[in-house]
């Protein structure tokens, strides 16, 4: 049986990632300190991914990467941070998912290649697999980027390998478990991170009906660009590298719904459109998915 | 024994290594890669000017390489020549893509090789953040977690660094280049609208018109991220180096070097690069000629022909193959295996004696090393050229800003023609990467990319020859062969990227 501190952890935890109200007084005070025995443990795998999310996870400003490892959640196993790797990682994923390493939340990074499981292995054993058991285990999920939400460039129309998201592999399971859908190809920093600290400040945060943080993703960008002006003005863009408006060179704003036109990237530097690179629709369900839906449109009378 | 060295990590994405160990010695190795997506065949059929948005996707290490390399490639196949703005734009976007994977390769993805990071539990000072790693690491150790002090422990039984204060301070260092990193990717989105995945990218240029605002912040970035290189970067590899001087001696690839050189100083397709393009074989440099580039698979799992050229590449997966163990092709020039990578691109230029820092550089720190330049074909000589390779471009970078021509375009009007070929050839950070696109009806009909990785842990060659890293870990000598320590140094030293490797 659990011990009484043993109980408090993981009913915090749980707590967390559900944003169960009315805690009781200890619970509560732990979760507002941040009690480093209830953050939640993210099991970061990667699936079909090319670690650009992983990459910009790492460009977050403030709080820094580091802070967020050591204060608002424990980094269980990563691939491109882990120091361990071989047999010694794999028996520890395999200790979470097993349950017998105390609750934990799925990350996902990356497609799953649902007709061929061979085109994703850890160790000897298939992603697919994994993530079976992760299903029973797990307390929560967040899928991060294009890929591990709809299957991004890898369940693109040409997909060899069945490469699906993480909804559509948990709703074949059944899966009933809280599922965090994040996208982006790559996600920003800050839809992820600020997304685990809702979690451990708040608890669930409020979704859009596509599963995201409405924080981020309940808006589109075009409906916030700063251009908008310019649309409404009909100052348009007639050819790369010009200023204005670029709707008119297949900017895919008012079809994604996205912060990055107040956000904007890599710590506020910039952003797509601020360099007047037309919007290719990363963050949207749709992003890449028909052969014939070219990110641009300049060159549509050849076509 | 066999031993499986994956999941490895600290790598990008999905590598396994199967070794047999005899006496000590690894006898035998074999490189997987456990990951396939399939990215030519979703090419197939597309608008061309999505190719350098997809294949960005192939790698969100090193994206802008294989925007660039698929930029070059249109701009042939286009019949187009960029700006001078235009080219100078990529030079800036890719040079500081090199110059943070650099710094997170060494900090972040080798340094808990040699760095002995239970050193900060005896941290006496006062610095704040390494107060705030120190009680967080007494803080975990004191808890009753399953596995406390994720992901920096647990880590693989071996010798590391015995000195404290080099502990510490490369530690800190470790930290600081978590700033770095940024620091360098803010400079190369200032042109690319954001990192990772630029959108900004385009043959014949970029969409930002640079002005002085664009440009003085680049400057300011880089500056930062150069004298990071030169004051700290440097230093804590010579600190590795010293107290690992074995592995300037471990880890040696047993076949040729090509680089397809990276940074032109000019537009046109066929300009002087800051770093040369070249093949070495047996000592000799000779040019290289992508007609010679074929890719074997019979150990690989396709079915489709094997020894193909690149603009023949076939892609027919075949997961159950008999006898094939990897994703990952087996590319060879003319039948050679060769590495590519740091020192490929160092060696390559320096016996032809392109760029004079370069040799400057080589000559000075193997000097100081008490090595000769063949002795850069190891892992230290890995670490090494990836730093004099970071010097050098940084240098550039803040050269090449001057020659910006504030306010003028840096874009071209694109028309995509009917018809069309061309292949594009850089350096990204892991090596020689070459795209190759053809175009039909204004679709793109082919395309193919043969990357860094695919060469550096291509599996065995229909002919029985081993890859890279495969000829590089044979012959090792372990200390305990369940875990190979030596062995996971030596396939860090090559910063494996199997994304980009089986894409």
């Amino acid at each position: 049986m659990l011990n009484r501190r043993e109980f408090l952890t993981m009913a915090a935890a749980l707590c967390t990632a559900f944003g169960v109200s009315n805690l009781p007084e200890p619970v509560a005070a732990a979760l507002k300190q941040i009690d480093p025995r209830t953050i939640p443990k993210l099991l970061y795998l990667q699936g079909q991914s090319c670690s650009g999310c992983s990459i910009s996870l790492l460009q977050a400003k403030e709080p820094s990467p580091l802070t967020l490892i050591t204060r608002y959640c424990q980094l269980a196993f990563h691939t491109d941070l882990s120091a361990t790797s071989g047999s010694q990682a794999m028996s520890l994923i395999e200790r979470y998912l097993a349950g017998q390493a105390g609750p934990y939340i799925l990350a996902l990074e990356g497609a799953i290649p649902e007709k061929m499981p061979a085109a994703c292995m850890i160790g000897d054993k298939s992603l697919a697999s994994l993530l079976e058991s992760a299903a029973k285990t797990m307390t929560a999920a967040i899928a991060i980027g294009a890929c591990a939400c709809d299957g991004g460039i890898p369940g693109a129309e040409g997909n060899l390998t069945g490469a699906i998201g993480l909804p559509e592999f948990f709703a074949q399971r059944h899966s009933k478990k809280p599922l965090i859908q994040i996208r982006g190809c790559s996600v920003h920093p800050d839809w992820v991170w600020q997304t685990v600290v809702h979690l451990v400040k708040i608890g669930m945060p409020a979704l859009t009906e596509a599963g995201s943080p409405k924080l981020f993703f309940d808006r589109t960008i075009h409906e916030t660009c700063p251009r908008y002006h310019d649309f409404q003005e009909e100052i348009f863009a007639a050819k790369l590298g010009d200023s204005g408006c670029l709707f008119k060179l297949g900017c895919l704003g008012p079809q994604t719904k996205a912060d990055c036109s107040s956000r904007w990237w890599n710590g506020g530097q910039t952003w797509c459109i601020n360099v007047n690179a037309p919007c290719i629709g990363c963050a949207s369900p749709l992003f890449a998915r028909q052969k014939d839906m070219p990110f641009y449109r300049m060159n549509k009378k050849k076509a | 024994m066999k031993i499986e060295l994956g999941p490895l990590s600290r790598i990008e994405g999905h590598l396994n290594v199967k070794t047999t160990v005899t006496d000590n010695v690894v006898v035998d190795a074999q490189c997987v890669g456990e990951m396939f997506r399939g990215f030519e065949v979703i090419l197939r059929g597309r608008d061309p000017l999505d190719a350098q948005q997809i294949t960005q996707r192939i790698c969100g290490v090193c994206p802008y390489a294989h925007a660039i390399a698929s930029s070059y490639a249109q701009e042939i196949a286009y019949g187009i020549t960029a700006p001078a703005n235009g080219r100078i734009l990529h030079n800036l976007i890719q040079g500081a893509n090199h110059l943070f994977d650099y710094l997170l390769h060494f900090y972040q993805l080798s340094a808990l090789d040699f760095v002995d990071i239970t050193a900060i539990a005896n941290y006496k000072g006062s610095d704040p953040e390494l107060v705030q790693v120190r009680d967080w690491v007494k803080a975990e150790l004191a808890s009753k977690k399953a596995f406390p002090g994720a992901p920096f422990l647990p880590r693989l039984e071996g010798q590391y660094l015995k000195d404290d204060d080099l502990n510490i301070g490369a530690l800190k260092h470790y930290i600081e280049a978590m700033e770095m990193q940024k620091k360098a990717n803010r400079a190369s989105a200032i042109f690319g609208g954001k990192f990772p995945h630029a959108t900004g990218i385009f043959p014949g240029g970029c969409t930002q018109k640079p002005t002085i605002d664009h440009i003085s912040a680049y400057q300011a970035l880089i500056e930062e991220v150069r004298d990071f290189i030169q004051q700290k970067y440097i230093p804590d590899l010579l600190a590795v180096a010293h107290g690992f001087p074995d592995y300037w001696h471990i880890g040696q690839s047993r076949g040729g070097f090509m680089s397809f050189g990276l940074l032109p100083f000019t537009p046109a397709s066929d300009s002087r690069r800051l770093f040369a393009s070249g093949l070495v074989l047996d000592g000799q440099v000779q040019p290289v000629d992508f007609d010679l580039i074929t890719e074997d698979i019979k150990y690989a799992r396709y079915s489709s022909a094997s020894g193909l050229k690149v603009n023949e590449g076939e892609l027919t997966p075949a997961p159950e193959k008999n006898g094939a163990y990897t994703w990952i092709k087996a590319p060879r020039y003319n039948g050679q295996m060769v590495e590519v990578g740091p020192t490929a691109r160092i060696l390559v230029d320096y016996l032809q004696g392109n760029n004079p820092q370069v040799t400057t550089l080589v000559d000075r720190f193997a000097g100081m090393a008490g090595i000769r330049a063949e002795e850069l074909n190891s892992v230290l000589g890995r670490h090494l050229c990836r730093a004099i390779s970071a010097v050098v471009i940084a240098d550039f970078l803040l050269a090449e800003t001057e020659r910006i021509d504030p306010g003028a375009p840096a874009a071209l009007e694109l028309e995509i023609p009917a018809t069309g070929e061309g292949f594009g050839a850089t350096e990204a950070s892991r090596g020689a990467l070459l795209h190759y696109i053809r175009l039909q009806n204004h679709k793109i009909e082919k395309y193919e990319c043969v990357v860094p990785t695919t060469w550096n842990c291509s599996p065995r060659d229909d002919k029985g020859n081993p890859g890279a890293m495969e000829s590089a870990l044979i012959g090792t000598k372990v200390a305990n062969p369940a875990v190979q320590i030596e062995s996971v140094r030596i396939v860090h030293s090559f910063d494996p990227c199997l994304a980009c490797a089986v894409h």
